[in-house]
């Protein structure tokens, strides 16, 4: 369910997922074409120049793709979707997230429809998908900077977009491939990244801090509402209190929306061991199905960076005023 | 690529190499930080530069929900303020920042900064999302109320430095109906240019409404007033004859025995004007 860059030596934290079969996996031509002596570069001119100014060589553009289809695959499967693993007594995934909600109504005595039963559940089988997807594209990525013998990626762009009207995902990771002059090899030989470039790196290497990898991660959370939920979300009269429902919070959506939020931050922060992460951005998705049913997907990535000096504080800033 | 070398390079230059080195051969080796909790920030590189300029940093991100409930039929007929909606819009808000300051104070921070706002107003229910980062004085104690604010790191570090300091997210809606007129002057206006005067006394009512709520909020706070105002208004897709008024701002008070004057230093730019271009010059 997390997706991030090389796994240390010093790592304390579980080892990335979702790497796998990118290794040894590199096109001819794309051998052919890093092996050239011109180099190519996804840098805009001043952060060029910048990455210059640090000492860092550009050597290649790298990329890496991967495609993914979401299918149903059936009770059970790892990448199961759209329906609940606990509704026909399957167990929960260990230490995943799940509330129930029961109706406070009498249940069918009033109707076979009635909401008796409703719950809010992680679904770490689209967040294991969503990492495979991710983790092989960066893997690949990755393994086209190490061909070309480069220290580091900067200046990553990552996107993730729905192929039309075929359930399926398409990852591109993208960065330029740097040496350090004059800098010894990166530990096992595997390129560090970020999503940084140019001055924005320069003044983080200058506050102290040197980039480990980019690091992503999505939760999904399902919301199958209950008849309260229900009710309030579509304003429909309540026949059992004999008057319009009140203002009134939520409850099972709004804990779904800080649980979906709060489970992103969690499975980026499993692969951060004692480093910090940089720049997060947040985008939250929900997919409302019916009335209270959604599907919440959170993404959260940055940048994974390690202090290699001491706190050193910076002078207070002086104000200024332009004349312009 | 060979190193590019320039006549009468600046001495940083070679210091800032000399520091990627040092940073790039660190990988092999612990983090200089004490083991911890990670530390995980939306905060940019200025802004943590900013906030260690004045001995604070970044501790987490920290989110805050709420979906409150608005009852059925309150947006079609009736007249001055549509309560139940203003009371979800503002209920919603305060849950949201309560689930902001939980979160916070569980991480020990003293506050959330740069806290994105972003609400939704639907026929049926309010949601709102809060997203910031938790922040703390670098050697600071536990604080027993956190703050939330929207200001960005930036404008918190210059509040510092002026002596005050946000102490919540104030905020404050009004909905209020625009009565729909009558038959016979619908009739005689419709081939005129002329004012909706319902709509425009309906704006004028949420307005009000809609800062009285705020103001309120601040004062319920103990601000002595509210910076970086932002105001929304205008109608709802799904009513007609409704029109909304949000206003929120950060509460601030003066921490300092009196306000810091910053003196900014005066700064004139030698870049070139801009050239823009003049119509007159084609005549």
């Amino acid at each position: 369910m997390v997706a991030s860059g090389p796994t240390e030596p010093d790592d304390d934290g579980p080892p990335a997922q979702g790497g796998g079969g990118a290794d040894g996996d590199l096109p001819e031509a794309a051998g052919r074409r890093l092996g050239g002596s011109s180099f190519s570069s996804g840098l805009t001119v001043p952060d060029f120049a910048a990455c210059l100014q640090m000492g860092l060589e550009p050597v290649g553009l790298v990329q890496g793709f991967c495609v993914m289809q979401w299918g149903w695959y059936g009770s059970g499967s790892p990448y199961m979707r759209g329906m609940t693993p606990y509704a026909f007594g399957g167990n929960a995934p260990r230490g995943a997230y799940s509330e129930t909600y029961s109706c406070p109504h009498g249940g069918y005595v009033y109707s076979n429809e009635h909401r008796i039963w409703g719950q809010n559940y992680q679904q770490p089988w689209v967040e294991s998908a969503w990492a495979q997807g991710f983790g092989s594209a960066y893997a690949r990525m990755v393994e086209e900077a190490a061909e070309v013998g480069a220290h580091g990626i900067i200046g990553v762009v990552d996107t993730t977009r729905h192929l039309a009207d075929m359930n399926v995902t398409e990852f591109h990771i993208l960065g330029t491939a740097v040496v350090v002059q004059g800098g010894a090899a990166p530990p096992g030989g595997t390129p560090w990244t970020t999503y940084l470039a140019g001055q924005r790196l320069a003044k983080l290497v200058e506050a102290g801090y040197m980039p480990v990898s980019v690091v992503a991660a999505l939760s999904s959370v399902r919301v199958w509402a209950y008849c309260v939920t229900e009710m309030l979300m579509e304003g429909t009269l309540s026949r059992f209190g004999g008057g319009y429902l009140p203002v009134s919070e939520v409850e099972q959506l709004s804990r779904a929306h800080i649980a979906a939020r709060s489970l992103a931050r969690e499975h980026v922060r499993s692969q951060l061991g004692n480093d910090t992460l940089q720049g997060a951005s947040i985008v939250a998705n929900t997919q409302s199905l019916a009335q209270g049913d959604e599907v919440i997907e959170c993404a959260l990535r940055g940048t994974r960076v390690r202090r290699f000096k001491d706190f050193d504080p910076l002078p207070a800033p002086r104000p200024t005023v332009r004349l312009t | 690529m060979s190193e590019p070398t320039r006549a009468g390079a600046a001495p940083a230059d070679t210091d800032l190499r000399a520091e990627m080195r040092q940073a790039a051969a660190s990988l092999g080796s612990p983090s200089h930080d004490p083991p911890g909790r990670a530390v995980t920030s939306d905060l940019s590189v200025d802004e943590g530069l900013l906030l260690h300029s004045i001995g604070w940093e970044a501790v987490d991100v920290v989110f805050g929900s709420s979906v409150v409930s608005i009852p059925p039929m309150v947006w079609t007929w009736g007249s001055g303020e549509i309560t139940a909606a203003s009371e979800a819009h503002n209920q919603a808000v305060r849950s949201a920042a309560r689930h902001l300051e939980e979160q916070c104070a569980n991480v020990r921070g003293h506050g959330v900064v740069g806290v994105r706002v972003e609400v939704e107003v639907q026929r049926h229910h309010v949601d709102v999302e809060l997203t910031g980062t938790a922040v703390r004085p670098v050697r600071g104690k536990d604080r027993s109320s956190p703050f939330v604010s929207d200001l960005s790191a930036r404008d918190f570090t210059l509040l510092h430095n002026a002596g005050w300091g946000p102490i919540g997210l104030a905020f404050g809606a009004s909905f209020v109906y625009a009565p729909r007129r009558s038959m016979g002057t619908t009739m005689r206006q419709s081939s005129q240019n002329v004012e909706l005067t319902n709509f425009t006394e309906a704006m004028y009512a949420a307005r009000e409404a809609g800062m009285e709520h705020m103001q309120r909020s601040a004062l319920d706070m103990g601000a002595q007033g509210i910076v970086a105002v932002r105001v929304s208004e205008g109608p709802m897709w799904f009513a007609n004859h409704a029109i909304g008024f949000t206003a929120w701002g950060t509460a601030v008070r003066l921490e300092a025995e009196s306000h810091q004057y910053l003196r900014p230093e005066v700064v004139l730019p030698l870049d070139d004007a801009v050239v823009e271009f003049e119509a007159q010059s084609l005549r």
